[in-house]
């Protein structure tokens, strides 16, 4: 279990991640999505002690990860493909890591195995491809079977079959019972990978609910077009709606089709069109990251 | 902390680029002390009884600890920097998240490394360049009273280097900036205060690394330098400004 509260960290006069909570509970594959920048891989840093919150703490279990004793039993990470000296074996990687915490020698052979590079375990890891370095970088974080798991970014540099590879995995992983807490800027690979959704835009929290109700609120879009789109949205924006507008195209999300249609009748504006609109996920992603990023008061205005 | 000792130790296990740098630093020990040795005793016929009484023999065939002090030091600063470089260090902070440790155990394994290698190196420079100095009579026995005194010297003045090694890398993150830096304070410096006046040459020396360096393996004190053990002790007094600020590196910045 990963627990975050309050998290806040600024560089200089950025604030890169602002006051952040959410809690990632174990038996599922959570997905952290945000836009590159938005601060995902901050705070996974500060989840796992490598960079310090300047307010606010992270808990892994019930402790804060430097007040771990043994660390890679608890919580196991994939934070950077690299990490690892490229004159050095992939056996040899994971027997330092094993000392480090008091495992057994025979791990690093086990959870090369569980990755399947068993058959590269004594060639040197500067000759590895991406696929393999992350496969290794997943081996390392499982070196201490640990019941939560943080992985960031994992399917960047995989190919289409590493990618199916590292999904099934995470799944099995979850199925276990442990935590899997996995970060990403892709809306559709999270979609077939998590069943939870923690969505960050520009360091604040945007949602923290289930793929599925994630994506209800994504398909509950309409979209109207009309010649008196000023009145139209302003009697809409009163009601709460939120409001997308592209020249004589309004996307109306937080109302239902029904109720766009008994205002626009109440005020008398002209329609030509009034549809249903099933927005793609990624298409939900954006617009709700895009609200954080103000740019849409000045188009609803 | 044994725990990040085992870490440390498992790193250095297989033998990579650091790990030679150490074997290298003991051939640079060995080969210089033994061209040194080679050009004293080829002078040997023409010395006075003066000059030979003057002579150090056991200095001349240690003479290689100075060529050593630059790998040693990069045996040093690698351990810290590599790991830096390649992004390593941040998975070594995930195994072990105390920064203090992590260097305490970087510390104790390559200066524990330093150590062994260093009295394997003057031993064996010993050998050889009291070999060649019997050729003209300059050698003395096993037996010379100053020789534990030199050896022991000289090994604590390589460890000291190794540590400081650590220390600079664990400071400047970046193998090319402490590499230079430690060139600079042990190699290039004492050339550029060669170019000082005589009085300022005398009272700036003996602070530099390499003169102090030369006076922990000397069996005669030189008059404008420290005495082995208070050089070696200034030394000490870098080597642990230079970990203060390592230290507080590691601990403040993030890796």
């Amino acid at each position: 279990m990963i627990e975050v509260r309050g998290l806040t960290k600024c560089y200089g006069d950025r604030t890169v991640v602002d006051d952040l909570s959410f809690r990632v509970e174990p038996g599922a594959v959570t997905g952290f999505l945000g836009p590159n920048g938005s601060g995902k891989t901050t705070t996974a840093r500060m989840i796992l002690g490598l960079t310090d919150p300047d307010t606010g703490v992270a808990m892994v279990g019930s402790r804060r990860y430097r007040e771990l004793a043994h660390p890679l039993r608890e919580i196991g990470a994939l934070i950077d493909p690299g990490g690892v000296n490229p004159g050095r074996t992939a056996i040899e990687h994971l027997r330092w890591l094993a000392a480090a915490n008091r495992l057994s020698r025979r791990r690093g052979a086990e959870v090369l195995g569980l990755v399947g590079l068993d058959a590269v375990a004594g060639r040197k890891v500067g000759g590895f491809s991406l696929g393999m370095r992350q496969r290794l970088g997943i081996a390392a974080a499982l070196i201490g079977d640990p019941p939560t798991l943080v992985f960031d970014e994992p399917i960047n540099g995989l190919d289409p079959e590493g990618i199916r590879w590292i999904r099934g995995f995470m799944q099995d992983l979850a199925a276990e019972g442990r935590t899997v807490f996995v970060s990403s800027h892709l809306m559709s690979e999270m979609a077939l990978t998590a069943t939870e959704l923690i969505v960050i835009g520009q360091g604040r929290l945007i949602a923290a609910e289930s793929v599925a109700a994630f994506t209800e609120r994504a398909e509950s879009s309409v979209r109207v077009r009309s010649p008196q789109l000023d009145v139209l949205a302003a009697a809409l924006a009163e009601q709460g709606a939120s409001l997308w507008r592209d020249g004589d195209v309004l996307e109306v999300v937080g109302v239902s089709i029904e109720h766009v249609g008994e205002v626009a009748l109440r005020l008398g504006v002209l329609l030509y069109e009034l549809s249903p609109q099933r927005a793609s996920l990624e298409e939900a992603f954006m617009r709700l990251t895009a609200d954080v990023c103000d740019h849409v008061a000045g188009q609803a205005a | 902390m044994i725990n990040s000792l085992a870490m440390e130790w498992q790193k250095l296990r297989p033998l990579h680029k650091t790990a030679r740098t150490v074997l290298l630093a003991i051939a640079l020990a060995i080969t210089v002390s033994a061209l040194v040795s080679l050009a004293m005793a080829s002078n040997g016929p023409h010395m006075s009884l003066v000059d030979r009484r003057a002579f150090d023999s056991v200095a001349t065939s240690l003479q290689g600890v100075n060529a050593a002090v630059l790998a040693i030091a990069a045996f040093g600063v690698l351990c810290v920097t590599g790991e830096y470089a390649t992004g390593m260090i941040k998975v070594t902070f995930l195994a072990q998240p105390s920064r203090l440790r992590v260097l305490a155990a970087k510390l104790t394994t390559h200066a524990a490394i330093a150590a062994v290698a260093a009295a394997g190196a003057c031993l064996a420079a010993f050998a050889v360049g009291q070999a060649l100095l019997a050729t003209a009579g300059l050698s003395v026995g096993w037996d010379n009273a100053r020789l534990p005194t030199a050896l022991g010297g000289g090994v604590v003045y390589l460890m000291l280097i190794c540590i400081w090694g650590v220390a600079l890398g664990a400071t400047l993150r970046s193998s090319s900036s402490a590499i230079i830096w430690l060139a600079s304070l042990l190699v290039v410096a004492p050339v550029v205060v060669q170019i000082l006046p005589r009085h300022l040459v005398e009272v700036v020396g003996r602070w530099l690394p390499s003169q102090i360096g030369q006076q922990a393996i000397a069996s005669h004190p030189s008059a404008h330098s420290f005495s082995a053990w208070s050089g070696l002790a200034v030394l000490g007094a870098y080597v642990g400004l230079t970990l203060l600020a390592g230290a507080w590196r590691m601990t403040h910045t993030d890796p």
